[in-house]
């Protein structure tokens, strides 16, 4: 290892020792156990003695591989050595780094230690993992990293202008600043371009309140469908309300006031005047004697709206927790389950019983389930959203968040790859919306490279952010054909089909009698078609494609057309008997693993394949567009 | 629109039976202790799976195609769920020549274009003379440089 490497935090020393002898422990155990049923002469009454060995050679090889690990950041990379008989050294290029993560847990907070994780779009993990350092230090490498990546992005520039004409340094200077200076760049690109195509965009950036609800109604409704009569009227007040409230929000508070020039300002003696006590607190890391720009708060959750979302979303963590709880005490449970259904006419214990008494247990079972799975769902994710905030340094998003463990991280806006809207039908009903913005890096959650940049918020303002960020024009979403519908209706009868003869199946082999009491599952059959269907549209724009699938968890993705990575469109052997296609758009974003590439369905054949030509024009266009100017692609003050 | 070489036919049905050989002799293995299962159906599984195989690898023959199109390579492929696939020159990473036993007995060759997008967006081309392979991959690779984005994740 070269001299100059940086060690982790020494106490990490003390755990790597720990976690390494514990393992390590059970090597000589079970290798005993093994010879020890095999040869005669050597007996498990060993096992006491050979543990501490194992024990003590895990600690030896811990503390060796503490000593063999060191990391340094150097002017064009960021090296980690590691290895204590096979060495591996590992070189990230500033260039590729897709974000830097902190996480800190419970006790790591106690004693101000965090684990910093590096992640670039290769590999199925984390690039460089530093477990740990010490706080101070983790805030250090994650400013210096973000740091170097911008200036590495900056030569680039240069570079680039270099080759394509003469180095502006007004302009150069102004870019690295301000939203404004950008779109002017934009405008001025597109203006050279088409002049029709910029005008509509700019409208749609800075309209007045009212014109800006009206066009919002247009996420929300397909184009062909007109005013939805499903849609209550009285939803409109309350989302007017909610507008109200913002400009209520948008004068007082900085935090959605970073439209104001003091926010923009880079001045090395601006301590943070006008800003909050939030903003105070994030002065005394963010100010920096070079005069390197400051962290801008661009949204902080608020507690009702934090609430809201804890109350609103379901986590599949909750629902894999309480299974775990069930598997693990399997005899607790159920003696739990009988004490609580006892009261109400459940049976006195699990072997004796009247089917109704049965009957009730199950119920109140499945009730139990419900209610624990949504409180630890609710508990979850307030701890995890806990104290959210989100601001911008310079070109790149630093988030941070969580009440027992803290996360913290930096996605440079350049490898945003898209831009997803959430909501469930419970976040619908009130008005409410997620935004989540993905890269091709692996966040330290499992949810892929996909971060939340609003958790939730009033529909209206996440779609003004979603436009601002993307700079989509509001989206008149394309209705798909009403073959679609007919085809769930098809699909979900043949499911109920199957529901109905398993329920067969079950009379068969069971007590249970009245198999034809399931056919009452045919009565979901068309709503839930419907709903799929009028969940699912696209709308293909003048530099991005949206498409929204999904009812339980519905998404509406934007995708720029220059992060088109391929396109492919498929019929199945149903689909091409009604001449339907569906139209995959595959971006880089890891999030497509765990939650599918974006797909437009069941589209007509013909318009599918319009849809494909264009996406596919659209990127060589939008290629040569950016090959002339600057552009970020997003725009980092959204809110 | 370019096919596949017709040997290929010979690799998929090769395949197909290697599958159904495999399943007959699951069955075989379990006949005698889980369940009876008479010599005829045994058989019978496995002319069956052979022959689907067959009817299989003749129709994907007739329906796999591609072509290298001004900005993208682009693709036409599947039986059941037919997919046309345009691969944009610029988003290609690297290109792969591969063969396996089997294409290598026939004397065939794959060529493995991979994206920075999901892992099953990556595409194979089999069914190539390795020749034409080779070529593709230079053709291929010299379209991606000549086309480079530095927009790269």
């Amino acid at each position: 290892m070269a001299p100059t490497m940086n060690r982790l935090h020494p106490l990490s020393a003390v755990t790597y020792a720990l976690q390494y002898g514990f393992l390590w422990l059970w090597i000589p155990v079970v290798l005993l156990l093994v010879l020890a049923g095999a040869f005669d002469p050597i007996s498990g009454a060993w096992v006491p003695f050979a543990a501490p060995f194992g024990f003590l050679a895990g600690v030896a090889y811990g503390i060796a591989y503490y000593y063999r690990f060191g990391y340094e950041i150097t002017s064009d990379t960021v090296d980690v050595s590691s290895g204590v008989f096979a060495r591996r050294s590992r070189e990230i290029p500033y260039g590729r780094i897709q974000n830097v993560d902190i996480r800190q847990g419970v006790l790591q907070r106690l004693l101000n230690l965090a684990i910093v994780s590096i992640e670039t779009a290769g590999g199925g993990a984390s690039e460089a993992t530093l477990n740990f350092v010490s706080e101070a230090e983790a805030t250090r490498l994650q400013r210096e990293i973000r740091r170097r990546t911008a200036a590495a992005r900056e030569r680039r520039r240069a570079e680039k202008k270099g080759t394509t004409g003469g180095v502006d340094t007004d302009t150069e200077a102004e870019t690295e600043t301000e939203t404004e200076t950008e779109n002017e760049v934009d405008d001025a690109a597109s203006d050279a371009d088409a002049d029709t195509s910029s005008a509509p965009t700019d409208a749609s950036r800075q309209p007045d309140s009212r014109e800006r609800r009206d066009q919002h109604d247009l996420w929300d409704h397909p184009l062909e469908s007109g005013p939805d009569p499903a849609d209550e009227p009285d939803a409109e007040p309350a989302a007017e309300a909610g507008l109200e409230t913002d400009h209520d929000r948008l004068g007082p508070q900085p935090v959605d006031a970073v439209d104001d020039d003091e926010y923009d300002t880079f001045d090395e003696f601006d301590d943070g005047d006008g800003f909050d006590e939030h903003a105070d607190r994030d002065d005394r890391n963010e100010f920096d004697e070079f005069g390197h720009p400051q962290k801008q708060p661009l949204f902080d959750l608020q507690a009702r709206e934090l609430l809201l979302y804890s109350f609103t979303s379901i986590r599949a963590a909750a629902v894999a927790g309480v299974l775990f709880v069930f598997f693990l005490g399997t005899d607790l449970v159920f003696d739990y389950l009988l004490t609580v259904a006892q009261p109400v006419g459940g049976p006195e214990d699990l072997g004796t019983g009247t089917p109704t008494n049965y009957g009730i247990l199950t119920i109140v079972s499945l009730l139990n389930g419900i209610v624990i799975t949504y409180v630890l769902s609710v508990a979850y994710t307030f701890a995890t959203y806990y104290d959210f905030r989100l601001g911008r340094v310079d070109e790149d998003f630093v988030y941070e968040r969580g009440l027992l463990q803290r996360y913290s991280g930096s996605i440079p806006a350049e490898k945003v790859q898209s831009v997803t809207v959430t909501d469930n039908p419970l976040q619908r009903l009130i008005g409410y919306a997620g935004l989540w913005v993905e890269t091709a890096g692996y966040g330290p959650e499992s949810n892929g490279g996909s971060q939340s940049a609003v958790p939730l918020a009033e529909k209206a303002r996440v779609y003004t952010f979603t436009e601002n960020l993307t700079g989509v024009e509001t989206p008149k979403f394309e209705q798909l054909p009403k073959l679609a519908r007919r085809r769930y209706l098809a699909r979900y009868s043949i499911i109920a089909g199957v529901i109905v003869a398993i329920a067969f199946g079950i009379t068969q082999v069971t007590v249970l009698e009245r198999w034809y009491l399931a056919a009452i599952v045919f009565a979901a059959v068309p709503p839930a078609a419907h709903l799929r269907y009028v969940n699912l549209g696209y709308y293909v724009g003048e530099d991005h494609l949206v498409v929204r699938r999904g009812f339980w968890k519905r998404q509406t993705t934007v995708i720029p057309y220059y992060r088109i990575q391929t396109v492919s469109t498929r019929r199945s052997i149903f689909q091409r008997r009604l001449g339907l296609a569906s139209l995959v758009i595959d971006t880089a974003s890891s999030r497509t693993m765990v939650r599918g590439t974006p797909t437009i369905y069941d589209e007509e054949l013909g318009d599918a394949r319009d849809v494909h030509g264009e996406c596919r024009e659209r990127l060589q266009t939008a290629l040569r567009k950016r090959a002339e100017s600057d552009d970020l692609g997003v725009s980092v003050d959204f809110t | 629109m370019e096919s596949l070489h017709p040997r290929i036919r010979l690799l998929w049905i090769a395949q197909a039976a290697i599958l159904a050989i495999i399943l007959g002799i699951v069955l075989a293995a379990i006949d005698p202790w889980l369940l009876e299962i008479p010599t005829v159906a045994q058989v019978g599984v496995v002319i069956v799976g052979i022959a689907l195989g067959l009817a299989y690898a003749v129709r994907l023959y007739q329906v796999w195609q591609f072509e290298l199109q001004p900005d993208a390579l682009y693709l036409e492929r599947g039986v059941i769920t037919f997919v046309e696939t345009a691969v944009p020159f610029v988003r290609v990473q690297h290109v792969d020549t591969q063969f396996g036993p089997i294409e290598r007995a026939l004397g065939l060759s794959s060529v493995v274009v991979y994206t920075a997008g999901s892992r099953n967006a990556d595409v194979r081309i089999p069914g190539l003379t390795p020749d034409r392979a080779r070529e593709l991959q230079d053709t291929l690779r010299d379209l991606a440089v000549e086309s480079e984005a530095d927009d790269a994740v």
